[in-house]
């Protein structure tokens, strides 16, 4: 590497630190480190595990609206969903393992229920997709984000309260996956359970962004996202597409839910916060932005982290509320500068 | 050519400056009776009538802003809030009479209208949707947190605007505000003004291109929009006497707006006529089916979707169709065409 090309990455790095994008990443990077030197490096784990389920929660969301423009308020409720086919697979193979131990079965248990609650949870999507938006789409006539944003609130209002009809009230939680002791990282104790949800995480957004690059399904949802009209021409069927958007959306949902498990069990409202956090997401990285979810989720995760931590419960909701109305209000197109402006403002 | 008979009266005139046809003069008059009417001046009902009252001119006041610059308020049941709290803090601390307060409690809610819809001016569509409903969430998270003003979940005591244990007087409070609801709301909408927010809420560019100034108007919607909201909560806090951060909590703004969309957009009286039955059915279910919790919400959802899918214009545009494209002369009277 020569002086050449090393003038010219710092080149390209200083003109990013100076954009608004760069100044809150960096800021946010050295507030988390001098918040874990303060308080301990829990901040940071707290963060890291949290911040990539969020910004799979909101990756869904961002694909959905890209592609089929539809702003999804019910995307909490996937969640939920997640969380509650998870519980539902857990428990039984647990019990069943109290009887017949089996450390193969231990191992992989938790596996199946993730697996299972992003199956359940795409499965969920694709009946929503079929039964509400295909039928709004071929009836409806004017308004279709308004339609459409209205529609999700109901969907959000029937599932949650079904649950509540169903299964009651009641928390169903479990303390952990793995009943393992927790790794040592740099002498910080991290539980299993939390390394893997990151990890988790990392590899299912890496493989959506392998899925999205270089898959044929993959550039069609991309051709979708940026022109219909052209995409319907070359021949992809729009229909499909909407379907395996959907579902891919409602399965993140459901895997951030499954896998979160042991720290938001399952009950009717639980989808309230990560819908929360994955419009916060989204507008802090600008509306339609799929690649900066990610650093906003962990923007994001660190807020609430650190608010609750020195402010204490309750409040992680408050400040980071009143931060996102500040950035809607002078940079309403994200810290990313990316701009979608014609759909969202219809 | 006007009817004789009436004009002689001065009774179209009368319902031409209250905004109201025969139709839904009759209508009102037979709502004001109800509490008076035998099987039907059961306390409980009145007390699902005055909630419905609350109900159907929340939705008014919503619809003011949602229906008519299309911008979804979309944290409305905050302002209501603000307006609750306010009022019952006024009554609380300074001792004020609450037939007072209620009026004071308007002026916080509306400043809060004013900022927001001030602050918000560059924002349209699913942006200001966003920017209205986290700053609802905020309230909401504020009234839970600052216990020493709000008492926060425990529920803040407010004095009771009548000394007796009735609700019929309660009722026609609800029934008065609805009533001025509407033809406050309705008397600026038949204004400059009121043509202006339609061309607003229709082509914001075409509207700015024939001289109007988008800012300006939408600045005094949301602060008439958000005062009527909190004159609203300043009544809730006097009639319930107690005040939990629940009031202000989304799903009493998806209560909201479900009444005002399925009463139709840009209609203001579908949101009246939708809440009572709404109300009244909901309120059955529940009671009725105790031991099925949240059916009466599934409903809702399930209500909304529907009318989405398959009817967006909601109830007022069944009644454009159906009657006002009525011949019968009876009709059209009742009508005003």
């Amino acid at each position: 590497m020569n002086f050449q090309t090393v003038r010219h990455h710092f080149i390209k790095f200083y003109g990013w630190a100076r954009s608004t994008g760069g100044i809150t990443v960096i800021l946010t990077a050295v507030l988390a480190i001098l918040a874990s030197i303060d308080k301990g490096v829990f901040i940071l784990t707290n963060t890291f595990v949290t911040g990539g389920m969020w910004a799979l929660v909101a990756i869904g969301i961002t694909l959905i609206f890209g592609v089929m423009n539809i702003s999804n308020f019910a995307h909490g409720e996937y969640f939920m969903v997640g969380s509650l086919a998870a519980y539902a697979i857990i428990t039984p193979l647990n019990a069943h393992l109290q009887h017949h131990p089996n450390p193969w079965l231990l191992t992989v248990a938790p596996l199946i229920a993730i697996a299972g609650a992003t199956l359940v949870g795409a499965v969920f999507g694709l009946i929503t997709e079929r039964l509400i938006f295909n039928q709004l789409r071929k009836r409806g006539k004017g308004n279709w984000l308004l339609n459409c944003f209205l529609v999700t609130i109901g969907i959000s209002v029937i599932l949650s309260n079904a649950y509540l009809l169903l299964f009651g009230a009641s928390f169903r939680g479990i303390l952990y996956y793995w009943d393992l002791p927790p790794i040592l990282i740099f002498g910080v104790p991290v539980s299993v359970d939390r390394l893997f949800t990151f990890c988790l995480a990392l590899f299912t957004l890496l493989g959506f962004w392998v899925f999205m690059k270089f898959t044929r399904t993959g550039q069609a949802i991309r051709a979708c996202s940026q022109d219909e009209r052209g995409a319907r021409m070359v021949g992809i069927s729009v229909n499909v597409v909407n379907i395996v958007v959907f579902c891919l959306g409602c399965a993140f949902a459901a895997l951030a839910g499954a896998s979160l498990l042991f720290m938001f069990p399952a009950y009717p409202t639980v989808g309230l916060m990560p819908l929360y956090n994955s419009w916060f997401i989204l507008i802090l990285v600008g509306l339609g932005n799929i690649e900066g979810t990610i650093p906003g989720g962990f923007i994001i995760a660190f807020l609430q982290v650190a608010t609750r931590i020195y402010l204490g419960e309750g409040w992680e909701n408050i400040i980071p509320m009143f931060i996102i109305c500040l950035i809607l209000v002078f940079k309403p197109y994200g810290i990313f500068a990316y701009s979608v402006r014609s759909v969202w403002e219809k | 050519m006007e009817n004789i008979a009436s004009n002689r009266l001065g009774l179209r005139r009368l319902l031409n400056l209250a905004s109201m046809t025969p139709l839904g003069f009759l209508g009102l008059v037979l709502l004001g009776l109800f509490p008076i009417l035998p099987y039907l001046n059961q306390g409980y009902l009145i007390r699902w009538f005055i909630w419905a009252a609350i109900v159907a001119a929340a939705s008014m006041a919503f619809d003011f802003s949602g229906g008519y610059i299309s911008i979804v308020n979309f944290g409305f049941s905050a302002f209501i809030g603000v307006g609750a709290y306010s009022s019952a803090l006024i009554a609380l601390r300074l001792g004020i009479s609450p037939w007072l307060s209620m009026f004071l409690g308007i002026l916080p809610a509306a400043l809060l209208g004013f900022l927001v819809g001030a602050v918000s001016l560059r924002l349209r569509g699913m942006f200001a949707i966003c920017f209205t409903w986290f700053v609802g969430l905020a309230f909401f998270g504020l009234a839970m947190k600052l216990v020493p003003l709000t008492r926060g979940p425990l529920g803040l005591r407010a004095p009771y605007l009548f000394k007796t244990s009735s609700n019929l007087p309660y009722f026609y409070v609800a029934f008065g505000m609805l009533v001025v609801t509407y033809i406050v709301l309705k008397w600026i909408l038949r204004s400059h003004l009121g043509l202006a927010f339609q061309a607003i809420g229709q082509n914001v560019e075409a509207a700015m291109t024939s001289g109007i100034y988008p800012a300006w108007y939408r600045i005094i919607n949301f602060t008439v929009s958000c005062g009527f909201a909190g004159w609203l909560g300043g009544f809730y806090a006097h009639y319930y006497g107690i005040l939990t951060p629940d009031l202000m909590h989304t799903s009493k703004t998806v209560e909201i707006l479900v009444i005002a969309y399925v009463g139709g957009r840009k209609s203001l009286w579908g949101g009246v006529l939708v809440a009572f039955p709404f109300v009244y059915a909901m309120e059955m279910v529940r009671s009725s089916l105790a031991n099925l919790p949240g059916l009466n919400l599934i409903i809702y959802g399930l209500f909304l979707i529907l009318i989405m899918i398959y009817y967006p214009g909601g109830l007022a545009e069944s009644y454009q169709v159906y009657l006002g494209q009525s011949r019968n002369p009876l009709v059209r009277w009742l009508i005003n065409k």
